[in-house]
């Protein structure tokens, strides 16, 4: 049962379909109407979650609820933007700001030959996008993600056509203005394809410029047959803010995903990945990396459908958690019963650096086929206090050497982001909270 | 320089260390003989201030300080240093960075200004020619993946890099071909000079072919049952530790 609300007194599901009932009055009728009528039939087929529902055991859903406005996508200048461009990608950045694509501040100049960007807008004008969308979100499982679908204006299209191997990073850089006061909400929406046999690498980071904002965002990658996709997303949010994404992967046959998540903490974040290994051969890999403090959370739900003989997927998650903050990681394989010779490892390893943080991990296996190698696991530890005082036997302090160890959980992560401006960053500024932690 | 006055320790209540009284002067390579569980390693992590380990009665003064109630980096930072038996692992903390970090440490204990990096790693590929040690350890997670032998040869090459004035060696030479036994005992001899001073717990005779000490004990039982000097060892190699262990008993 949804609990009231209490600017309104509505159950949250009623808010909102009532919020939504307002915004399709309001705007003007656009190739995004359709979309948004769909998602807000499926919003109310799912209902508002509560920590009853299985994808929301370990979310607090009742802080994202109400009281959102939406974004008007204010006015945002390239100086308020410029800390949150990765070097190297200053000339193949794209921008959305509270979910709209800015073209002022886009800048794809390095983009290779033939890389089409649209606005999602203009990507609504081609039939089959439009299907694809709409049937995507006709089968939506993720409230969250309906949502957004039934609220989003705007987005981007990125079209990497056939064989062409990508020679520089896209970033796509997803800004909340928190212009408008407290309690903005926006919907990002992103729909990226690879084409057959091409190679793109994709830096996804979301960054706020101040406040308690809401951003919602779905994302799709369609990765073509032979074809390799490198992806790291990061999460740089303001630290009240809220971030909740839906990222779809369609693995195509002999494709390759190579995904990392950085979390850098925020009130509430939450990654919903689901990839589909469709056909025989592909591959997938994802890593994940959080650290958190104070009463920071992060949380994962992730699915893995083998849906093909052959294919491979590798996930492996680090949390550290001090404080009071919380981490989740909800993770499950689905192996279906033509996906003969899967490969799946799943690895969960959290530390834990206080009493009262909290970490939960439901690493899960579903098998129909009977030959397969699966495995999965998952570690709750404290700093081991033989390496710490291996380093202390060695002159180091007890802080610095509870730092290099806290690193050192990390660094196996961190080593494989393929993005070497990424890695720097999380190097430089991520793990610098575990040297505040300090005592 | 190290002055142990009846110790008595161990870990969870064990008293493993039954009164351990011993002395070392600078310039002095001791050896410690014993059989296996007779006490040896427990008394070097005493020693090195080990939070598992604890010293239930006596003293031990080093270079006029109470060394048991120094935290164990204090006592790094004063010139003990600790050759593990069994080095531990820390995949993620970069092995070179790791000992710039322990030296610049030692340099500012001394009110003294940390190293430059390029510099630093000049001393250490110096080093570790003295060692055998490939330089590709350098870029290398901390013992994380090394043979037995390299993580001993990597304890030396520490010590040869922090420059110790007390260096307690436990069972150094256990695991290692007789190459890398050299090449360890080279390194140690390297470091000895008159103002140092030499620890070496071994089960074998064999080390001390290499490493000549001036007194040798032979350790049984959570004790030291008897002292003498180099061919006390030797007598160890003939006969064993049996007629210690009865006694012990």
């Amino acid at each position: 049962m949804s609990s009231l609300t209490a600017e309104t007194g509505l159950t949250p599901e009623a808010e909102l379909l009532e919020s939504h009932k307002k915004f399709m009055e309001d705007k003007s009728s656009s190739n995004f109407s359709s979309l948004n009528k769909i998602g807000a039939q499926q919003f109310e087929k799912l209902g508002y979650p509560n920590s009853k529902h299985e994808m929301f055991t370990f979310v607090n859903t009742k802080s994202v609820a109400t009281g959102f406005v939406s974004a008007k996508g204010s006015e945002v200048n390239k100086g308020q933007i410029a800390e949150f461009v990765y070097s190297g990608c200053e000339r193949s950045l794209v921008v959305l700001v509270d979910g709209q694509y800015r073209e002022n501040l886009s800048d794809l100049s390095d983009l290779d030959n033939g890389v089409k960007l649209v606005s999602g807008e203009e990507a609504l004008a081609d039939s089959k996008i439009r299907e694809y969308l709409e049937s995507s979100v006709q089968d939506e499982n993720d409230t969250f993600a309906a949502i957004n679908a039934a609220f989003c204006q705007d987005g981007l299209f990125l079209d990497i056509p056939a064989k062409v191997v990508m020679q520089s990073t896209i970033q796509i850089l997803a800004i909340s203005s928190g212009a408008n006061g407290e309690n903005e909400s926006s919907y990002p929406r992103v729909l990226v394809r690879v084409g057959d046999l091409a190679e793109a690498k994709i830096i996804v980071r979301y960054a706020g410029l101040k406040g308690n904002y809401f951003v919602n965002s779905v994302q799709d990658f369609l990765i073509g047959n032979g074809a390799g996709l490198g992806l790291v997303q990061v999460e740089t949010d303001q630290k009240e803010a809220r971030n909740f994404s839906k990222t779809r992967l369609i693995l195509n046959r002999d494709s390759r995903f190579s995904g990392a998540n950085v979390s850098y903490g925020s009130a509430l974040t939450r990654c919903h990945l689901e990839a589909r290994l469709k056909a025989t051969g592909s591959e997938f890999r994802f890593n994940s990396v959080g650290v958190l403090e104070k009463k920071e959370q992060v949380h994962h739900y992730m699915r893995v459908y083998h849906e093909a003989a052959q294919c491979s997927s590798d996930m492996h998650f680090k949390n550290i958690v001090n404080d009071q903050s919380r981490s989740s990681v909800d993770g499950t394989v689905i192996v279906e019963q033509d996906a003969q010779l899967t490969n799946s490892d799943q690895l969960i390893n959290n530390l834990l650096l206080s009493d009262e943080a909290h970490a939960d991990s439901k690493p899960n296996l579903i098998i129909n086929a009977d030959d397969v190698k699966c495995t999965h696991g998952n570690t709750v530890g404290q700093i081991d206090e033989e390496q710490l005082f291996y380093l202390k036997a060695r002159g180091l302090s007890e802080a610095i050497a509870k730092t290099l160890l806290t690193k050192s959980f990390a660094a196996s992560i961190v080593e494989t982001i393929e993005f070497p401006s990424v890695r720097k960053n999380v190097e430089e500024t991520l793990l610098k909270k575990l040297e505040a932690n300090d005592g | 320089m190290l002055d142990i006055k009846d110790l008595t320790g161990g870990f969870d209540g064990n008293e493993i260390v039954k009164g351990v009284s011993l002395k070392v002067n600078p310039g002095e390579i001791h050896a410690i003989m014993g059989p296996n569980g007779s006490g040896k390693s427990t008394l070097s992590k005493i020693l090195a201030g080990h939070p598992v380990y604890e010293a239930t009665g006596g003293t031990v003064t080093y270079k006029g300080k109470n060394l048991l109630e120094m935290d164990p980096e204090a006592r790094a930072l004063e010139g003990v240093f600790l050759g593990f038996q069994y080095p531990v692992e820390i995949p993620g903390v970069n092995n070179a960075e790791f000992l710039r970090m322990s030296y610049n440490a030692l340099l500012v204990n001394r009110g003294e200004e940390e190293i430059d990096p390029l510099d630093f790693d000049e001393i250490l590929d110096q080093k570790m020619k003295t060692v055998d040690m490939d330089p590709k350890y350098k870029d290398r997670f901390l013992n994380d993946g090394f043979s037995g032998g390299e993580k001993k040869k990597n304890e030396i090459l520490q010590m040869a890099v922090l420059e110790p004035t007390l260096a307690i060696l436990d069972e150094t030479d256990s695991g290692l071909d007789i190459d890398a036994l050299k090449t360890v005992a080279n390194g140690v001899n390297r470091l000895f000079n008159k103002d140092r001073a030499l620890i070496v717990i071994t089960h074998y005779q064999r080390l001390l072919d290499y490493i000549k000490p001036h007194f040798v004990h032979v350790f049984s039982d959570g004790k030291i049952v008897e002292t003498g000097g180099k061919e006390l060892a030797l007598d160890l190699e003939k006969n064993g530790y049996d007629k210690y262990i009865a006694s012990g008993n």
